[in-house]
């Protein structure tokens, strides 16, 4: 834990480091040369920990050697390019090994540069500073991408442009895509020069674009040129800015409602948010994009929506249901989708709330739809739900442990009832996790 | 020996002419070095193998896993999407060229069939919408009614391979380096025809696939190879479809098959 410590008290905003490598002479000198040059540095002597130093610090660069004492490098890289949140890392293999297959192999497993020992500090010190270069520029094409879907769209915005001598610049720039709104009491965005403070009337959470006419130092990326890319990262600023803001209010509202009804008909409090929770950490661990992931987390809040109409005494029965009790309790995605299809904005839930007990194979409920026709989100919630129930404790059964449940889903996936690589991600988080037996 | 034409369908198909012997060994890196230094002795690098290039390959199955669980039986047609890259792709299904292949294997031979196409076809023949002419073996009659009784992808490897090629194609030994398995979500219905992510890693090998396949007779300095890779294997493998799938559904404990 030493190492993570001591990183994360750094508050400089220094390159953080960590460095795999198992001679410990050769990680020491490594260490006192990139702490020399105002780097913060963390260092792993075996593949293991180094994943979890990267995993737990998220740093900026990795320096991996390539043998290891309990794997190799190669395999080190392929783990950490292979987990969404820290893939973007760049990786610099440092080795003895000098064949060309050798290099080919790292480089080909996602490192940015291999570097053969024994090596000049100058030289490493250059490679990185053009690796974490490298690392840096993907932000602009990412921003500019987004806003080129605009592209031919003049929208009007509320940005605020603070006086300065750059104002009538921005405004320049700003008025080839924006028709500005001027005097404007809640603007979307405000353009700041540098280091400006924020006007004393400026709303609290509004959004910030801060610009120099100088060159972008590396450290204050947040500051960006005033050039032709200023427009596209104000357009995207603004958009963003809109989404947040209806999606939060439209969240706020419905996780309200939700846990209400969940209240009436749930045994176990906090089950619906824990099904959410639960689906959402899967459709991250499936790389599905924040939006979507919103999608799923709403939907999963709300799934149950339709119990609202179904009488009370059927809800809170525990013993077994009569064939006709249990048609009408299955009639409960329907009544859900009643009665939120009046409410555009959240059309994009319906499909969830509809179909979050069908199965793959055809013999869920309300349609008997299979696999194909069931929208991935749909198929998580699905899981989540299920999951979480199993680790309830129900009047029919007592809770299970997580690896149980896991398990007991695994033999539904076999039956072809789930998706076989939500289940896997699922059971990936309960193994990281260690699986604890937990008790509700 | 394999035989290549090509086809209004495909730009290019290449099939078995006869079954051919596969045997399969999971060695430790420097076994493996040893191994290929040998192999490379012997016979000269594939001409259509990258050394390293990262091999991604998508395997069908159906909804009740009929594919996977004939495969555990000894016998199965293995159906799938290959694709070559210089760099690990995130996801599959990349635009480009791909390779849809067909593999019979039976307990340690297989016959294999593939039709060299772009991975819109791949698409549309996976939805069922292009057929693939048949001159050979049947396998592409088979593989049709897979999908017709809903085989979709699955499940996904990627792995460096460097391989070793006869002229004649009478033997073919490869390495593979850092072998990965990757579910992969069932696709719906309205997804459109993007790369499709991949799911959790479901495991790495930590060691090195050398594979071994020939047709007839091994010349001698193989069978010394084939004799020195059963001695230090750690294990003889099944196949990385039936590896992945046991990973996929869980059924991980009977992974493990014993060197005998």
């Amino acid at each position: 834990m030493k190492a993570v410590e001591e990183a994360i008290r750094s508050d400089a905003p220094a390159t953080r480091v960590v460095v795999v490598e198992d001679d410990q002479a050769s990680a020491d000198v490594l260490q006192r040369r990139l702490q020399a040059n105002g780097m913060v540095v963390s260092v792993a002597h075996d593949g293991r920990r180094g994943i979890e130093l990267v995993e737990e610090l998220l740093p900026d660069l990795v320096l991996l050697d390539v043998m290891l004492p309990d794997t190799d490098g190669y395999d080190v890289c392929l783990r950490i390019k292979s987990n969404s949140a820290t893939a973007p890392i760049p990786v610099i293999f440092l080795s003895a090994r000098g064949e060309v297959v050798d290099k080919v192999r790292g480089l080909s497993c996602g490192a940015a540069d291999y570097i053969t020992k024994p090596f000049q500090a100058a030289e490493l010190l250059a490679r990185i500073d053009a690796v974490l270069g490298q690392a840096r520029n993907p932000r602009v094409p990412r921003l500019g991408r987004s806003a080129e879907r605009a592209a031919g769209e003049r929208r009007v915005a509320r940005v605020a442009i603070v006086d300065g001598a750059l104002r009538a610049h921005v405004e320049q720039l700003l008025g080839t895509r924006f028709d500005l709104a001027e005097d404007s009491d809640t603007p979307d965005v405000v353009v700041l020069e540098g280091n400006a403070s924020l006007p004393a009337d400026a709303p609290e959470d509004v959004a910030v674009v801060r610009v120099t006419a100088g060159r972008v130092s590396d450290d204050r990326t947040e500051i960006v040129p005033v050039d032709a890319q200023l427009p596209r990262i104000v357009d995207l600023t603004v958009r963003e800015r809109g989404l947040d803001h209806d999606l939060q209010s439209a969240a706020e509202a419905l996780i309200v409602l939700a846990a209400a009804i969940a209240s009436h008909d749930r045994p176990s409090t906090g089950h619906t948010e824990r099904v959410a929770a639960r689906a959402v950490q899967i459709g991250r661990a499936l790389g599905l994009d924040e939006s979507t992931r919103m999608t799923i987390r709403l939907g999963a809040l709300l799934r149950d929506v339709g119990h609202a109409r179904l009488p009370g005494s059927l809800l809170a029965k525990s013993g077994e249901l009569s064939p006709d009790e249990r048609a009408m309790l299955e009639r409960h995605p329907v009544l859900g989708e009643e009665i939120l299809a009046g409410f555009k904005r959240l059309s994009g839930l319906l499909p969830i709330v509809r179909h979050h007990h069908e199965r793959l194979d055809g013999t869920g409920y309300p349609d008997g739809l299979r696999a194909e026709q069931i929208p991935l989100e749909v198929r998580i919630v699905t899981v989540a739900d299920r999951f979480e129930a199993l680790l309830a404790d129900r009047s029919d059964r007592p809770a299970v442990s997580e690896s149980e449940a896991v398990r007991i889903l695994q033999g539904a996936v076999a039956r072809g009832e789930l998706d076989a690589a939500v289940v896997a991600a699922l059971a990936t988080q309960v193994r990281a996790d260690g699986g604890n037996e937990r008790d509700r | 020996m394999p035989r290549r034409v090509t086809t209004s369908v495909a730009a290019a198909h290449e099939a078995d002419a006869e079954r051919r012997h596969e045997h399969r060994f999971q060695v430790s890196e420097s076994i493996a070095r040893l191994v290929m230094r040998t192999t490379a002795n012997n016979l000269p690098l594939s001409r259509d193998d990258r050394p390293y290039q990262w091999s991604t390959t998508t395997y069908c199955d159906t909804l009740n896993w009929s594919i996977f669980r004939a495969a555990q039986k000894g016998s199965a047609m293995q159906l799938r999407i290959r694709e070559y890259h210089r760099t690990r792709p995130q996801g599959v299904m990349n635009p480009g060229p791909a390779w849809i292949e067909f593999k019979d294997d039976e307990e340690d031979t297989s016959l294999k069939e593939r039709f060299g196409v772009s991975m819109d076809v791949a698409r549309s023949f996976l939805r069922g919408e292009t057929a693939l002419p048949d001159p050979d073996h049947g396998l592409a009659e088979r593989a049709g009614r897979l999908l017709k009784d809903g085989a979709r992808p699955v499940v996904v490897t990627q792995y460096n391979r460097l391989a070793y090629n006869s002229l004649d194609s009478s033997v073919r030994i490869t390495a593979d380096h850092n072998l990965m398995y990757f579910a992969l979500p069932w696709e719906a219905r309205d997804d459109n025809d993007q790369p499709s992510p991949l799911g959790s890693l479901l495991a790495m090998e930590p060691d090195v696939i050398v594979e071994m396949k020939w047709y007839g007779e091994l010349p001698h300095w193989a069978v010394d190879l084939h004799a020195y890779l059963k001695e230090n294997t750690h294990e003889e493998r099944p196949s990385k479809f039936i590896v992945a799938m046991r990973w996929l559904l869980g059924e991980t404990d009977g992974a493990k098959k014993k060197k005998k």
